[in-house]
Order: structure tokens, then C-alpha cells, then sequence
């Protein structure tokens, strides 16, 4: 079976790749080649003496107010000479004041504390900083990258080692409630900026050494922490190697959101539908670590990735597991139907008014014609005028500052939908139509974007050719949903491949008692939840 | 690197010829808007005396529809009718249809249509000429009913306001739908009425609407036709004899007498067969065979319906009765028009096909002297919530 999975992988990561994208990459790496030989050049040692390595910093940041740097003279006849080096704002200033400055000066000017065998710096490593987060650098490049991530430097004059003291001051928002996805029930804790908070977030919901966080930085600019994050012995080792080695393949000069990683490790990097996932939410993200996913987490922004990210995925929600089963399945399904709605409805339409007058029952077609009667614009062009003018206002309510909320919703609703109808420039079913299209789309928020530009494609075949033409755009999108892979898992799993032990998380969701199989369809070493094992114990016993 | 470059030119076929394929395929199907139609409810024709087809249609106005339903007129001015009526004669259907548009202003869509009226005259003449189009033609809707004029012109009833519906043609519709509870008008819709067309074995019968006032129609009894052509009509009681004998019918209301006043039946299931019998290769006799069900819905009179035997006695006379109305639908089809409405001629065709091809061309004429032997079993179920009449006297 692994066999199988590692040549989906290489087929769709390997060198035969997808055409001109290894091109692509070479062209990249030409371009960032600049930046490796910048960073080559301070790969130097560190000075011995402290007015070297002052000046040298001091060059290196021209122009940088919020570069600190302080001399610190102590000892007999003033011999001892160290240099704390920080970034104002990026430390906590106290804690370096107390943990780290005055133990030092306390420590050389009190003769007898002093220990004459040891040199100064194993002394102030090992019996004078109050501080545990010590660690050491050993050449130019590490001082710059500790410096600017915002560690407290320590050099000591006549070293070639500086120390590495974390002093960092937590920063940033606290944990608060997601604004993106809102649950009713459920926990209310959402990511923060920071990736050690949102590390910490799920380290509390799943206690397990097998929780697995592996760091790396991306970025030449920026140099953002990246963490990956997955369940050994759950998550499927391939998978994880596949994450790993496409980050690692991202050059780039910024990482200033997920959003860039996902667009570098998508499968399908033109497809409208999302193959890698996103969410705010620690529960959901817990979620999905236990099914065998993998996770990214991202320093700088709440949303964290899920790989591999399927169809299906996009109509679960967390309430999903957390509410009785049948109410979870009807809102499945309900979804489901409100996914297809705002994909279809504006065609259909378009296409009955248009086309299949025949199959519209005798009153309603009555109905119909009377709304559409004066109506000086054709079907198709009323409807992209008013999608139009709803996908706008929905962008002005997005990008508006909040208070200025209330004046667009009267707006809205009264210029859109009242006074377009009175004034004769649209009809009111057409109204209604947009309306039920446009609620049906926020059902589904992971492919609000897909279902946006879908919708016209919808509309210019039915335009075009009638039901007809719907059918053919519902059978190509259907066709590419099936030839997707994220991670190399089908995208429409568990219907295609079909995998009927997946069915009970699909569009049925079965009682948390009753999914004792995590999905198969990850291919995870282990597909027995807890549960499983123990019925599988009871069957041996018997 | 060769086969790189055929799959490549085997896309951009693929590509050209399906574009091809939509570019023509939008020839014939077009796009048209509703507003562009006048939606046809009902459609009349009728023969003139010089032997050319008037064809009437009906068109309705949806926004005058929406404006009265909704109870608010545009503007304030006097609210415009919900349909106009709209005549032309022409050498054919097609022809008067097509040339009405000289006179009306969007193309006349016919799939919305709910009725066809013909006309006496047509009738008289043979209605299978005129029906040829509305077999022909892709957007005429096979569901819709067909009835037969009576004393009046398709024209006359179409032009009928009335208070009921805003559209006549679903009024008229309507009173035509709901024989299923009343079993004295024959329905039959479009698709039927071609069938039995076809059919030697079995004549059409199509329903009759005539003028009941001045805003009323009324659709009662029906029209028997023979090879195509106008024979007589049947009464309303006439037309349930033939219904019931056809299996036809649903549900219905039929009176009988009983010991000092009547009882009205409401029969609620019925099933009909029909059949030949056989002696020496010739058909002796034909057999019709009713079997049906009836509550007691209202006794006008002071008898008793305690006892078993009463019902028994009941149900005895209610199977005559019956009888009787077959009988009379019978008498009618055989000696007056010479009809075979009931479809005997197909049982033979399905059960005798060897003697059916030596009679097939003059069946109505051997119909017409067959002896007809009728059974009806009907049986009752209920009496109601009481048992007999109030008895004031005590």
C-alpha cells in the first residue's frame, strides 16, 4: 500500500512534474541568489574584542533606532567588559534588567563570589544569568539571526562565543474568539498571532509526547517560523515527508501569512477549489490531527494549514461531532443542498426562462412572466448586473471600516432591492433568486471563492445553451473535482475512490460512538481509534 | 516527446470540434425570453362553411394576473383583462396560427395551453384532419384537455368572461378535472384522444362543454365519435353508464329509491370489464362485468338501515340502477350511433387476432348487433355516522 502512495506522490511532487513548473523554480532560485551571498558573507567569526564587535554592529544597523546596545564594565580595576545587544521592544526589559544585568554586576563586584579557576564566560553561563533559555552562538550569522528574532546578546570581551539569552516578551493579541468561524457550541478559543501560543493551544488538547512540532524558518526576508505538527504513529509518515519536502522547496523572499505556503504547496495551484485547508479554531484543528492530518502552523497569523485537505471537508463543521448525529446529518446534507444552490440556482433560471418554458408548471410560469414583464434587460444580463452588484457590496462590507456598516446595508437593501424593482431595471423573483444564491453561498465558507466564479460559468452556459450547457459545466467541474489530489489523496475520497468505511464522516455523520475507524482513506499506520482496538480485544477474547 | 505532441494535437481537436458542436447546436435551440411569448391557455377550432379552419386562441396577460391577485393594479386606470381572445381563419391550423400573428404581437407559445375546444361543425366533418398538427407539432402539451363544444361555437365559449378564474380556460379546466368525483363528463386528454384515434378497436369519446349562462360553461355528457367524425352524444347519466362499463370511474353519486323517500350512493371504487364471448369462432355474446363499492351518503325518507338485509336489499338496487344507465349507454352506442365506444373491438384484437383481422374493417356494424349481457355486483361498506333518518314520530 505505501508503495502505491509514494508513487502517487512522486508522480504529482517528483521531476516529472507538472509541466514548466521545475522550470519555474530554477527561475526562482536565480533570482534569490543575491540574498545567499549576503548572507554568506557575514558567516564570519565573532570578534574577540568588544570594540570589534560593537563597531561592527553598529554598521551592520545604520538606521535601526530600536537597536540597543549596552556596555557593561565591572570587576577589579574595571577588566571585565560585556556587551548586551537587543532589539528595543522585542524583550522584556525587566526581566533582563533583574535576571541578566544586575546578577552580573552583583556577582563581579563581590570578589568572593567570584570563581578564578572557570573563565568568565562558563561562569556567566553556568552560575550568574538567572535565566534557563540560554543557548550560545558561535559565528556572525547566528548573532544577526538571534538579534533580529529578538533574543538578548551577551559577549564577552576576549570571546569568540556570545551567549543567547531568551528575554523575549510575549506579545501580540490574546486567545480570543475567532471572528471567521463561529460556533455555538464548542470550545471558543481561537489562534493568535504568535506560533508558540498557538502551539501551546493544542499541546493542551492533546497531552502526548507523540505530538510532534518540527520547526523551520521560510523566508529570506522575513525569516517566518514555520511548524509542522502531526501525530506519529497516526498522521501517515508519507504525508508528513511530502509536507516537509515541499516546504522545504519554497524560496521566496516573504512568508507573511499561511496563505503564501498554501499557494506554494498546493497540488493544483490554478484550481479554484482549495486542496490545502485552513482554520482559526484549536478544537477543529485538534480535529483533524487525530484523524491523521498534518498541520502548518505559520508565526504571524491565526490560520494554520491542514494537508491533506478533501471536498468533503469543506461541508463538516466541529458542531458536526459535538450535536446528535441525525441533527449533524440533516445540516450535512443541508449544506450539501445550499452548496449546490448557490452554484445552480442563477443558471436555472436563466435557463428555464430562457429555454425549457415547457417544463415550468402553467402558474408558476404566469408568476414568472409577470415579474419579468417590462423588464428591459434580458434574463442573463439582469442577473449578472444584480450577482455583480451583490458581489460588490459583499466586498464593500468586508474591506469598509465597521461603523460605516449600517449606512451600506440600508444601501443595500433598500437601493438593490426596492427601488431596482419599483424603478422597473430588475425583477423581483430575480431578487429573490440572488438572495437565495447569496445565502447559500455563506453556508459554505471554504468555497465561497470556487462557488463565486463557478456561479458564472453556471450562467454564461445556461445562457448559452439551456439545461444543456449546465449539465456539460456540471460534468467538466465534476470530472476536474475527481482528477484533484491533495497530498496525493483523492480529492473527492470517500466517494471516489469509494470507501465505504469513510461513508460514516461523509454525508452522513455517525455518532462519535459509532466512527471507532479513523479515515482510510489517509493511509495512516493506524486506522483503529481507541475504541476499535477494544473491540477487537472483546472479538479475540471470544 | 512524440507522444507529448500527438496528445497535445488530439486536445486542441478535441477543443475545436466541441465548440464546433455548441456553435451549431445553438442554431436550433433559441433563447427565448418569456416576455418575448403570448402564452396560449386554450385553444379553439372550428370549421367555417366554406371548409377553412378558424382557429381561436386565448392568451393570457401575467401582468394583469399578478395585479388582480395580488389585488393592486398598475397605475390606477381601469385594470386591463387577464386574457383577449383572438380569431383567424385559415387554410390549415398551422396556416391560421402562424398568420394570426398579423393581428397579435409576440409568437403564440402553445405548451402553456390547458384546454382545445372543437368546434360542432368540425366535429361533424372529421376532426382528424385538424388534429394532425397538434400531433406534429413539438411544443404542444399532451396533457391538455380536449372537449367538445355543444350549441355553441369555440369562439362563443372561449369569449366567456367569468368570475371564478381570472383565466377562463382553467376554469373551464377545472369543472373538467373534477369528474373524478362526479363521473358525468368524459375526460380525455390530448395524448388519449390521439391513441383511440389510432385505434379501430375502440372509438373516441370526448367530453362536451356547452353554455350554462352568461359567465358559466357546464361539462356534462359526451361526444361519441365515429371514424373520426361527429356521431351523437350521450347524457350525463349515459356518459357514467359508459364510465362505469369502461372502468372509469372514481367516484360518484347515484340515486336510488328506497322504501319511502331515496338514498344517494356514493360509490367510492369501481372496476369495469368488458368481454366477448366465444361460440364456433364467432362471438356470441358481449359482457360487461362492474364490480363496485358505495357508502350510503344521505337518506331523504323515514326508512331504517338496521339490519344486514336491509343492506343487502340496497345494494340490490343499487346494482340495477347502475345497470340500467350501462344498458342505456349501450342501447345508445350500438343502435343510434353504431359506435363501439367501449373498446370490445380491442379485446378482440388481444384475444382473437385471427377473427379480428376478418372483421376489423366493419366491427361497428357487427358491434351493433351483438346482445350485450351486463353484471353488476356492487356492494356497501358504510352507512355513515348514523344508522337511519331522525325519527321525529318516535
Amino acid at each position: 500500500m505505501y508503495a502505491v502512495s509514494r508513487y502517487w506522490l512522486h508522480c504529482k511532487m517528483g521531476d516529472k512534474d507538472m509541466l514548466g513548473r521545475t522550470r519555474k523554480r530554477n527561475r526562482m532560485v536565480k533570482q534569490n541568489a543575491h540574498i545567499d551571498n549576503i548572507r554568506n558573507d557575514t558567516n564570519e567569526p565573532i570578534p574577540q574584542t568588544i570594540g570589534a564587535v560593537r563597531s561592527g554592529l553598529q554598521e551592520i544597523f545604520t538606521g535601526c533606532s530600536d537597536f540597543v546596545l549596552r556596555e557593561i564594565v565591572c570587576g577589579k580595576d574595571s577588566s571585565i567588559r560585556m556587551l548586551v545587544v537587543y532589539i528595543n521592544g522585542f524583550v522584556d526589559k525587566r526581566v533582563l534588567n533583574q535576571d541578566v544585568v544586575r546578577p552580573i554586576l552583583d556577582y563581579f563586584s563581590n570578589a568572593k563570589l567570584q570563581d578564578k579557576r572557570n573563565p568568565i564566560y562558563e561562569q556567566l553561563k553556568e552560575c550568574v544569568v538567572n535565566n534557563n533559555d540560554i543557548k550560545e552562538a558561535e559565528n556572525m550569522q547566528q548573532v544577526m539571526e538571534n538579534i533580529v528574532s529578538g533574543e538578548a546578546l551577551l559577549f564577552i570581551d576576549g570571546e569568540d562565543r556570545a551567549l543567547v539569552i531568551g528575554v523575549k516578551a510575549p506579545q501580540g493579541r490574546h486567545v480570543e474568539e475567532p471572528d471567521t468561524e463561529v460556533s455555538i457550541r464548542g470550545a471558543r478559543e481561537g489562534f493568535v498571532e504568535n506560533l508558540l501560543t498557538n502551539t501551546t493551544l493544542i499541546r493542551k488538547r492533546i497531552k502526548n509526547p507523540n505530538l510532534k512540532l518540527e520547526i523551520m524558518q521560510l523566508g529570506e526576508q522575513t525569516k517566518t517560523d514555520i511548524c509542522i505538527c502531526y501525530i506519529k504513529g497516526i498522521a501517515n509518515e508519507e504525508i508528513v515527508r511530502e509536507v516537509r519536502e515541499r516546504l522545504k522547496k519554497i524560496k521566496t523572499d516573504a512568508i507573511l501569512d499561511s496563505g503564501y505556503i498554501e499557494q506554494f504547496i498546493s497540488d493544483s495551484r490554478l484550481s479554484l477549489f482549495p486542496t490545502v485547508g485552513n482554520s482559526e479554531k484549536c478544537d477543529k484543528l485538534a480535529g483533524k490531527l487525530l484523524e491523521g492530518r498534518v498541520a502548518i502552523f505559520c508565526d504571524g497569523t491565526p490560520y494554520v494549514l491542514t494537508v491533506p485537505y478533501l471536498f468533503i471537508e469543506s461541508i463538516q463543521v466541529s458542531e458536526d461531532y459535538y450535536d446528535h448525529a441525525f441533527f449533524a446529518t440533516f445540516m450535512r446534507l443541508l449544506r450539501l443542498l445550499a452548496l449546490l444552490v448557490s452554484n445552480l440556482l442563477l443558471g436555472m433560471y436563466v435557463a428555464l426562462v430562457g429555454f425549457h418554458h415547457t417544463v415550468i408548471p402553467f402558474k408558476l410560469m404566469i408568476t414568472l412572466a409577470a415579474s419579468r414583464q417590462g423588464i428591459p434587460f434580458s434574463p442573463i444580463t439582469e442577473a449578472v448586473l444584480m450577482i455583480v452588484a451583490f458581489e460588490l457590496l459583499r466586498e464593500a462590507g468586508v474591506r469598509m471600516p465597521r461603523p460605516i456598516g449600517q449606512a451600506l446595508s440600508i444601501v443595500g437593501a433598500i437601493v438593490l432591492g426596492e427601488a431596482s424593482v419599483a424603478a422597473g431595471i430588475s425583477s423581483n423573483l430575480m431578487v429573490i433568486i440572488v438572495a437565495i444564491t447569496a445565502v447559500c453561498s455563506f453556508v459554505v465558507p471554504p468555497l465561497i471563492r470556487a462557488t463565486m466564479l463557478i456561479r458564472f460559468v453556471f450562467l454564461a452556459a445556461a445562457n448559452f445553451l439551456g439545461f444543456f450547457g449546465i449539465s456539460f459545466v456540471f460534468v467538466a467541474v465534476f470530472v476536474h473535482l475527481c482528477r484533484l489530489r491533495s497530498f496525493g489523496i483523492p480529492y473527492m475520497a470517500p466517494f471516489s475512490p469509494l470507501t465505504t468505511s469513510d461513508f460514516k464522516d461523509s454525508l452522513v455523520v455517525a455518532p462519535i460512538w459509532a466512527m471507532v475507524t479513523r479515515p482510510k482513506i489517509l493511509r495512516q499506520e493506524n486506522t483503529k481509534g481507541a475504541a476499535g482496538v477494544k473491540r477487537q480485544e472483546a472479538r479475540l477474547k471470544r | 516527446m512524440k507522444c507529448r505532441k500527438d496528445k497535445y494535437a488530439v486536445k486542441i481537436a478535441t477543443l475545436a470540434v466541441s465548440s464546433m458542436v455548441f456553435l451549431l447546436l445553438t442554431g436550433c435551440w433559441n433563447n427565448r425570453d418569456l416576455t418575448e411569448i403570448n402564452m396560449v391557455t386554450a385553444l379553439g377550432i372550428d370549421r367555417t362553411e366554406d371548409g377553412k379552419v378558424l382557429l381561436t386562441v386565448q392568451v393570457v396577460e401575467p401582468a394583469a394576473i399578478q395585479s388582480t391577485a395580488s389585488g393592486k393594479g398598475k397605475g390606477g386606470g381601469a385594470q386591463s383583462k387577464p386574457v383577449f381572445v383572438e380569431s383567424y381563419e385559415g387554410e390549415t391550423v398551422f396556416d391560421a396560427l402562424r398568420s394570426m400573428l398579423s393581428i397579435v404581437d409576440k409568437k403564440l407559445f402553445l405548451s402553456t395551453a390547458q384546454v382545445l375546444i372543437l368546434g360542432e361543425r368540425l366535429s361533424k366533418n372529421g376532426i382528424s384532419e385538424a388534429l394532425d398538427f397538434f400531433q406534429r407539432n413539438h411544443e404542444v402539451e399532451y396533457e391538455m384537455d380536449v372537449l367538445v363544444a355543444r350549441n355553441a361555437t369555440p369562439k362563443e365559449i372561449l369569449e366567456m368572461e367569468t368570475d371564478i378564474d381570472p383565466i377562463p380556460a382553467v376554469y373551464i379546466k377545472g369543472t373538467i378535472e373534477n369528474t373524478v368525483s362526479r363521473a358525468k363528463a368524459k375526460r380525455t386528454i390530448l395524448l388519449d384522444l390521439i391513441k383511440d384515434m389510432g385505434d379501430s378497436g375502440r372509438q373516441p369519446v370526448i367530453g362536451q362543454v356547452e353554455k350554462a349562462g352568461e359567465k358559466e360553461v357546464r361539462t356534462e355528457g359526451a361526444a361519441v365519435f365515429r371514424d373520426g367524425k361527429l356521431a351523437g352524444w350521450l347524457d350525463p347519466y349515459e356518459t357514467r353508464g359508459y364510465l362505469f362499463a369502461a372502468g372509469k370511474v372514481k367516484s360518484t353519486i347515484v340515486n336510488i329509491p328506497a322504501d319511502n323517500g331515496k338514498i344517494s350512493m356514493e360509490v367510492i371504487r369501481s372496476k369495469g370489464k368488458i368481454n366477448a364471448e366465444f361460440k364456433n369462432g364467432e362471438p356470441a355474446m358481449l359482457t360487461v362485468r362492474v364490480g363496485l363499492e358505495a357508502n350510503v351518503g344521505e337518506y331523504e325518507g323515514k326508512g331504517k338501515l338496521d339490519s344486514p338485509d336491509d343492506l343487502h336489499k340496497l345494494e340490490e338496487i343499487l346494482g340495477d340502477e347502475v345497470k340500467k344507465e350501462i344498458r342505456r349507454a349501450l342501447d345508445k352506442a350500438q343502435k343510434d350511433y353504431s359506435s363501439d365506444i367501449f373498446g370490445f373491438g380491442t379485446q378482440l384484437h388481444k384475444y382473437h387476432p385471427q377473427y379480428w383481422k376478418k372483421v376489423k374493417d366493419d366491427w361497428n356494424d357487427t358491434f351493433s348487433k351483438l346482445p350485450v349481457d351486463i353484471k353488476v355486483d356492487a356492494k356497501i361498506r358504510r352507512t355513515g355516522v348514523i344508522k337511519g333518518p331522525i325519527k321525529k314520530d318516535g
